[in-house]
This record gives C-alpha cells, sequence and structure tokens, in this order.
C-alpha cells in the first residue's frame, strides 16, 4: 500500500487519550515555565531597571549568553552535559527548567525596558510623600511599568509555548513527541503533522488574541 | 591539550560550521526576499491578496518552527514524492518559511511608515506603482529595516540548529556525533564522557558568532532611531 488515505478525525479519536495526555504535558510544562520566568523576569528586570550592583552585571550577563546561543543547546547542555558533573535531572525537569532559563533572560529585559520606561518624576513623588524604595517600586513603578511590559512578556510566553515542542529532542511526551511517536507506528504523518499545526495555532492564536484584548483593557488612562 | 580535542574541534569547525552558514545563508536570503515582496504588496488594497499573505504570515510565526521543520521534511514528502528534500535543505526551507513572514510583517509596517507625500511626489514625476516601490518607497523603508534584518540573522544560525533534530550535518549535529563517538567504547571510540566541553564549545561557538552581530543591531537600532 502506498497511498495511504488521509483521515484526521480517525487519527485524533484512535489516539485520543494518548494525545491528550501529550497536550497536558505541554499545557503542563508551559505553565510551570511561564510561572517561571515571569518571577525571573519581574526580580531581574527590577535589579536591572534600578541598577542594583551585582545583580544587575550578573542578570546582563545571564541574558546576553541566553540571547545568543541556541535553545536547542541549550536543551542539550542540560540535558547531556550537564549529568558529567553529576548534575542529573528527568525528562520533565529539563523540559521546564530549559525553556523557563530561556523565557525567564528575554522577560527581564520585557520588564527592565517597561520599569525604565516610568518616567523619574513619578519615583520623585512616591520619595517625596515618604514612600520607602521598595514601596515606591510595588505601588509606583510596578503597576505602571509592568503593564508597559505586558505586551512584550506575554509574547515570550508564546514562545515559550511554542519552544516546549524542542522537547522532542530530549523524548518528553508532550504534543509533539506523542504524535509524532504514534505516526512513526501508524504511518499517519499527514495526519499527525495537520493536528499538530491546529492545535499550536489554537493555542498561539488564542494567546494573541489575549494580549490585544489586554492591552486595550490595561492600557494607561493617559493614553487611552 | 588532550588528543581527543583537536579531531573533535576540526571536525565541528570544518564539517558543521559549513553547514551552519549554508542553512543560514539560504534561509536570510530566501526570508528578505519573500518577506519584502509580501510585506510591500500587503500595503495593496486589495483585500483577497492582503489576507491570504495575513493568514501566511500568522500561520508560519503562530506554528513551532520545529513543527514547520516536520512539515517540510515528512509531510511534503508524503503528499508529493517529488517534494522529498534532504535535511539541511528541508531546515533552509522551513527557515524561510518562518522568517520570510517576520520579514513580511516588519516591511509592511516599515513601508507604511513611509510618508503619503512620497507616494505622491514620485506619481508627479510619472512612476508607476512598481517604479514608485523600487526607486522611491523601498529605499527609504529597508533602512528603518536594518536593525530587525541583523536580529533575524541572529535568530536564524541559531534556529539553524533545528537541523540537527532531522539530522542534518552543522554545528550541533556535529558536536553530538562526536560526544556519541568519543563515548563509544574503544576501540571505536574512547569510552570517555565529554558531553560538557563539547557542548560548552559548541554554546561558546555559537555566542562568537552572534554576540557581535547582536551588538551591531543595538547600535544600528540607536543610531537610526
Amino acid at each position: 500500500m502506498i497511498l495511504a488515505t488521509y483521515d484526521l478525525w480517525a487519527f485524533v479519536s484512535e489516539n485520543r487519550e494518548e494525545l491528550l495526555d501529550g497536550l497536558l504535558n505541554t499545557l503542563k510544562v508551559s505553565a510551570f515555565a511561564i510561572a517561571g520566568a515571569f518571577v525571573i523576569g519581574l526580580a531581574l528586570g527590577a535589579a536591572r531597571a534600578h541598577r542594583i550592583p551585582v545583580v544587575s552585571q550578573l542578570t546582563a550577563i545571564y541574558v546576553e549568553v541566553i540571547r545568543n546561543t541556541p535553545i536547542l543547546v541549550q536543551i542539550f547542555f542540560i540535558f547531556y552535559a550537564l549529568p558529567q558533573l553529576g548534575i542529573v535531572f528527568d525528562q520533565f525537569t529539563v523540559a521546564w527548567l530549559s525553556v523557563m532559563i530561556w523565557g525567564g533572560a528575554f522577560n527581564s529585559e520585557n520588564f527592565r525596558a517597561g520599569f525604565q520606561a516610568v518616567a523619574y518624576r513619578y519615583r520623585e513623588a512616591g520619595y517625596a510623600l515618604g514612600f520607602a524604595p521598595f514601596s515606591t517600586f510595588v505601588n509606583v513603578t510596578l503597576p505602571i511599568g509592568g503593564r508597559i511590559a505586558l505586551p512584550s512578556s506575554i509574547n515570550t510566553y508564546i514562545s515559550v509555548l511554542k519552544n516546549t515542542s524542542l522537547m522532542y529532542v530530549i523524548g518528553y511526551a508532550e504534543l509533539t513527541t506523542t504524535s509524532l511517536n504514534i505516526s512513526n507506528l501508524t504511518l499517519q504523518t499527514t495526519e499527525s503533522l495537520t493536528m499538530l499545526a491546529i492545535v499550536y495555532l489554537t493555542l498561539v492564536w488564542s494567546l494573541s488574541a489575549l494580549i490585544r484584548l489586554l492591552e486595550s483593557r490595561l492600557a494607561l488612562p493617559e493614553s487611552r | 591539550m588532550p588528543d581527543w580535542i583537536e579531531p573533535v574541534a576540526r571536525y565541528v569547525l570544518f564539517e558543521g560550521l559549513p553547514g551552519t552558514l549554508r542553512v543560514s545563508a539560504i534561509a536570510v536570503v530566501g526570508s528578505a526576499l519573500i518577506g519584502v515582496v509580501f510585506g510591500t504588496l500587503m500595503t495593496i488594497r486589495l483585500l483577497p491578496l492582503r489576507a491570504l499573505i495575513r493568514l501566511y504570515i500568522e500561520v508560519f510565526r503562530g506554528l513551532p518552527i520545529l513543527v514547520t521543520v516536520f512539515i517540510v521534511y515528512f509531510g511534503l514528502p508524503s503528499a508529493a514524492p517529488s517534494l522529498e528534500f534532504g535535511p539541511l535543505t528541508a531546515a533552509s526551507i522551513a527557515l524561510v518559511l518562518w522568517g520570510s513572514a517576520q520579514v513580511a510583517e516588519a516591511t509592511r509596517g516599515a513601508v507604511q511608515s513611509i510618508p503619503n507625500e512620497q507616494h505622491e511626489a514620485s506619481s508627479a514625476l510619472g512612476f508607476g506603482w512598481v517604479g514608485r516601490h523600487r526607486f522611491v518607497i523601498l529605499p527609504q523603508a529597508l533602512r528603518r529595516l536594518l536593525p530587525p534584518f541583523v536580529s533575524l540573522l541572529v535568530n536564524i544560525i541559531q534556529n539553524s540548529t533545528l537541523a540537527q533534530v532531522i539530522g542534518g550535518l552543522e554545528i550541533l549535529e556535529a558536536g553530538e556525533r562526536q560526544n556519541e563517538r568519543l563515548s563509544a567504547i574503544p576501540p571505536i571510540g574512547l569510552g570517555e564522557i565529554h558531553a560538557f566541553e563539547i557542548f560548552a564549545g559548541v554554546a561558546v561557538l555559537f555566542f562568537l558568532i552572534s554576540f557581535p552581530l547582536t551588538r551591531l543591531a543595538a547600535y544600528l537600532e540607536q543610531r537610526l532611531a
């Protein structure tokens, strides 16, 4: 048999449980990584915007290293190279850790830009009202700069979600790995790839729509 | 310096690096050509054409590039046997699909940012649509596109590692093959594990290529701002 018949529905329904598990793993890894990237981005972005000594310089190095090396090399490094030093992680940990480290670097740039866009006079006003530096950050810089950084940081989260597909190389059973493993056995390559395209585009397009919604709802009053 | 390093470094630099450069060169040139044409066509008031290009942009920017690589490498041959490509070519095509979508979106913005007077003045001088864009609008728009082009180049060089997943011989695959060779049992290999040194070396190599380019992009952005 050379000409296989194309039946997307059969592919999805016959492998429903496995594919759902794969999708759940993709979402689970993404959620872990996005939450981590948010915390890293917020903390390190604030440190860089306020030029906190040592932390700021270390963050700059972290950002440059991550931005200037391919994420696939980072994944290989964590999965194949670190065990040589006795640092061994299971596939799930490598999956969320590697995209979290990657996303955190990009996100700290997003937040740095957002916080730096807050005019200094706002912070001065905070100090003049007797706020301590930390409360000024929480009450003044964060609400304004955080909103400025929001669209670009969501873009980073979308990239984090897409990059979870790279866990195919370490064999972690997220959506891409699961779907291709099934089609390797059943030869339903076209169905498998169609399904992947539909699911990823649905996820990515929904998140993009969310950006547009949030952008209009969270826009700063003066730019409305 | 231990004996194993030299053959590994030679393999990565003389077998791997050319693969990375080949994929990157094809991908950058292809993305720029297709992207600029699509982006310029997006500014025409012809709804079906605009909708088609918009769909192209949203699909290839939305898909994980790895999935696009699989579609080109596994999907196209099963749709039409003549569309079978080697791993490096397949990766190049996938990167062109992704990169041209990025360039098209940036070009659309750059072309639309050229003030209307430029269109009117060149029309008054007797230029048709093609001449107007070829000689007046695009030369100005492309200057604004320079920083995003350099960033695109960095992204494409880094994403060329995706060829490794389908077995294309580029820097990462070269490092991985050497890693496997060294860890094999003698007499085939050395029975030694040097994964840390090899993958750290691969990362350093990419850093040395990318870092000057990201600096250049930042510099251009500042100068043109």
